[in-house]
């Protein structure tokens, strides 16, 4: 007998989870396809990829158990395997039945297949060419145009459907100067709704430049302290340092002196891209930090029912082999009165601009420290002064935030791997290494 | 450890036939590579478990190049069908002649088997290692069976199967100054001495040690042992000499003499004891040993089928997974024993640093640099063992630290079981290896805070 398939197959699967669990389970179904087209001198790749999984949790046995295969029927038996091993037992989570106003699905079918994505290796090596001065050489360019579709079912009745596309890319550079040499790579995403437009080739160029050639500078950093102006990539590289935070049962130390002192919010809002979270629960904005107090907490259906609040949407499954997580989906610093990015740079009087970071950034929140390396450009009396090849600042997270004097109005996000975004931020006082 | 084959059955001749119009070129190579993947992990905590989760992964890639230019497809499924929708696909990319359409036979992903008893085998095995030697931990437990299977034409098929399984996580150990926690990795093969040998791993890191005062930063002499030199040599070495890489040091350095020529090290798969073991490559090549360094005198590179040239694949052409296409990528590194006892090493040493283990490590092949990350170290006076130093980081240049390892290298080999998964661009393989302890001159160390 041929197994059902597809639309068949959720049903039949629904039908098997409830009569394993009723009343308690979920079930979720992912589809995607994606054209990459990968191009260095020495290589051109074009892939394409379908990608099906499956999972579902369950409560069995009372403790709540999670399976994941790539077809319908290799599912059924990862269940049965789930099922024979013992474990702790766990209430489930109070699952989300249909949405009550309904949310605003994007029905699978409206969205296209992908097509190639865009061949921009040659116009990107000749952009960063032109920004490096000629110090710096694309050594590979990785563009992905995919589409995913989701769906998502649960024994209280929910079931919801969602599809999302997305054009995003890795672009590497290197740069030598003299006995000395760099590496840089680039992960972008191409950010607007309802599609993704081509990357801004020169923005790239200039970024990939920075972040190549500027570590090939000896020179240390001249100030051991001073303003700190940080470029969105770094800032963005910080702020998805502080997830872990975002979703503690214990809040971070507490950052602010006062709820005027700090012009900028986090806050997490992926309502322009999807309408569900992973686990069905309507996607809404959730202000995380504000006024210098933690404010918020991104929840999912399990933290939801461990912490007694309300699950904020924020159910998120990178892949559909993990189960879902409270994770941000789009976390970004929002700027009360933003400023030109210029106007922020003349307010440095003796400070260092972070262009890059340099190796990953450290953030140890129980001991409220960070560190990050990173290369930049000194600068003194609003005016750039010269290269710092390689700095380490160092210092508390809570200070930090505390310390936010300024935001731009240049925002722009990043894949990290969840989209994170910000604008040039200053910092009034940092410590330098 | 016998393990059955009993997922992918494939009609290597039929498949052979779809893929010739593929590799009818001089030049061109074109394969499918089918994967099953089983999966159990959970999460232990003080010997209850939680999160678990169970995977079954069936895929089909599909492969053409020629010269520069490459196509990839991949599809969900491992049957026939599967197959047969890969090649399809891959020929009107690579702009052949379509492959007709066939209503499938119903083979579809092979026959059903009840479940393993594998993992529930190991589940109860680590209750009692864990509350013996451990009893307040996080550990993450994964035991990860892979059935591989590669058709291309002109080549035999190539069938591997590994069962893997890693114990990751950190344990709560008494220390003479109170409890401290510590971070515990254990990977290695399934096979009859696994459990013995990962209870004897825990009750090692679990032993009483001292506070650790903080690292003295700069330059120092360092000791590598217990085998985690294999680490050092996988950053400084295998990748490097990983063909493809672009602008690493080491590739004007063919056939130079590098580091002192008691130095023997190679990458060598066909060590099935070891966690990155294999038995055919993921591009169906039957591995050799490749003597990344001998005699002091780097030696070979580590190539697929791409990038083999006239002397063929070294067998090292590896896939994350049925979805990515191969790369070039070590293996297990294995560092040829010296004769120097433990006491011989320390005493040659004299003062510096004695480390026994690494956490996690890069490697910059632009800039020609490294980094390891270790959670501890000894201070090492007079030839003696002393302090219990804090975690730091050990860097420095490829090249320079090759020249800086001393002619000496102790008799006793040990295996790193810590190192096991290994990143590169997002592709993340099994790798692992073996070293005798080895003695470093001045290699920059810095404390982390």
């Amino acid at each position: 007998m041929t197994p059902p398939r597809g639309e068949g197959a959720f049903a039949a699967l629904r039908n098997v989870l409830e009569a394993r669990a009723p009343g308690a389970w979920e079930l979720y179904r992912k589809s995607a396809d994606s054209r990459e087209l990968d191009a260095s001198a020495a290589l051109r790749r074009q892939s394409a990829r379908h990608e099906e999984g499956w999972a579902a949790r369950w409560s069995e046995s009372g403790s709540l158990r999670f399976a994941a295969a790539t077809g319908p029927d290799e599912l059924r038996l990862a269940l049965d395997e789930a099922a024979a091993i013992p474990s702790a037992p766990e209430e489930p989570p109070d699952w989300p039945g249909p949405p009550a106003k309904a949310a605003k699905a994007v029905a699978p079918t409206a969205v296209a297949s992908p097509t190639e994505p865009p061949e921009l290796f040659d116009a990107l090596a000749s952009a960063l060419s032109s920004a490096s001065r000629g110090e710096a050489r694309l050594v590979g360019l990785s563009m992905r145009r995919g589409r995913v579709e989701e769906r998502i079912g649960n024994a209280a009745g929910l079931d919801v459907a969602q599809a999302q596309t997305s054009l995003d890319g890795l672009a590497t550079a290197s740069a030598r100067r003299g006995a000395r040499a760099h590496e840089s790579r680039l992960f972008f995403r191409c950010d607007a709704s309802p599609s993704p437009t081509e990357p801004d080739v020169n923005a790239l160029a200039r970024r990939l430049a920075d972040a190549a050639t500027l570590p090939l500078s000896d020179r240390p950093t001249p100030f051991s302290s001073g303003q700190w102006l940080l470029d969105p990539s770094v800032a963005a590289a910080l702020l998805a340092t502080l997830a872990p935070a975002l979703r503690s049962k214990r809040p971070p130390r507490r950052a602010g002196t006062g709820p005027a002192s700090i012009p900028v919010r986090i806050v997490d809002d992926a309502t322009k891209d999807a309408p569900f979270d992973g686990e069905g629960v309507p996607t809404r904005r959730v202000v995380l930090f504000d006024g210098g107090e933690w404010t918020g907490r991104l929840e999912d259906l399990r933290s939801a029912k461990r912490s007694g609040r309300q699950p904020t949407g924020h159910g998120v499954r990178p892949s559909f082999r993990t189960p879902p997580r409270a994770a941000p989906r789009r976390l970004f610093f929002e700027a009360s009165d933003p400023s030109p990015a210029a106007a922020l740079l003349a307010r440095v009087k003796r400070g260092l601009f972070a262009s890059a970071v340099t190796a990953p950034v450290r953030v140890d929140l129980d001991r409220d420290r960070y560190e990050i390396e990173f290369t930049g450009i000194s600068v003194v009396g609003g005016r750039a002064q010269g290269e710092v090849g390689g700095a380490r600042a160092v210092g508390r997270v809570s200070e930090l935030l505390r310390r936010i004097a300024g935001a731009a109005e240049d925002r722009q996000f990043f894949a990290l791997p969840f989209l994170v975004g910000s604008p040039t931020l200053l910092i009034e006082r940092a410590s330098f290494e | 450890m016998l393990l059955h084959c009993t997922r992918v059955h494939w009609d290597e001749a039929g498949i052979s036939r779809w893929l010739e119009p593929l590799a009818a070129r001089p030049g061109e190579l074109a394969e499918v590579f089918g994967e099953s993947l089983r999966e159990t992990s959970l999460s232990w905590r003080d010997g209850e478990i939680r999160d678990l989760a169970v995977r079954r992964e069936n895929g089909v890639g599909a492969r053409w190049r020629s010269g520069s230019e490459e196509r990839f497809v991949f599809v969900p499924g491992v049957g026939e069908s599967s197959v047969r929708d890969a090649v399809r696909s891959l020929r009107a990319a690579a702009g052949r002649s379509a492959l007709p359409i066939r209503p499938s036979r119903g083979d579809e992903d092979g026959e059903e088997h009840p479940p393993t008893a594998e993992a529930d085998r190991w589940v109860r095995r680590l209750l009692g290692t864990f509350s013996r030697h451990a009893p307040r931990h996080r550990f993450r437990f994964r035991l990860r069976t892979t059935e591989r299977r590669i058709v291309s034409p002109g080549r035999p098929q190539a069938v591997s199967l590994r069962r893997l399984l890693s114990v990751e996580g950190r344990f709560t150990a008494a220390s003479r100054l109170g409890d401290e926690e510590r971070a515990f990795a254990f990977h290695a093969p399934d096979s009859e001495a696994t459990a013995d040998e990962l209870r004897a791993a825990l009750s090692a890191a679990a032993t009483p040690r001292d506070r650790p005062a903080e690292v003295p930063e700069g330059e120092h002499d360092v000791i590598l042992a217990e085998g985690c030199a294999a680490v050092l040599f996988h950053e400084i070495l295998s990748h490097p000499l990983e063909a493809g890489g672009d602008g690493s040091p080491l590739d004007a350095l063919a056939g130079a003499r590098v580091a002192a020529a008691e130095l023997d090290v190679s990458d060598d798969p066909r060590r099935l004891d070891l966690f990155g073991g294999y038995e055919a490559d993921d591009e169906g090549t039957s591995p050799r040993a490749v003597r990344l360094v001998h005699a002091g005198v780097l030696a070979g590179r580590l190539t697929d089928r791409a990038h083999g040239g006239a002397s063929g694949s070294t067998g090292h052409g590896r896939r994350a997974g049925a979805s990515e296409p191969p790369l070039p990528r070590g293996s297990n590194v294995v560092v040829a024993a010296g004769s120097a006892t433990p006491d011989e090493m320390t005493r040659r040493l004299q003062a510096g640093l004695w480390i026994e283990e690494f956490r996690g490590g890069s490697v910059d092949l632009a800039a020609g640099s490294f980094r390891l990350h270790f959670p501890r170290a000894r201070r090492v006076r007079r030839g003696a063992l002393s302090d219990e130093l804090g975690p730091g980081w050990i860097a420095g240049s490829l090249v320079d630290t090759l020249r800086r390892i001393e002619p000496v290298a102790s008799r006793r080999v040990r295996v790193c079981r810590a190192l096991g998964w290994c990143a590169r661009e997002g592709q993340v393989v099994p790798v692992q290896g073996e070293s005798p302890d080895i003695l470093i001159r001045r290699v920059a160390v810095k404390a982390e805070r």
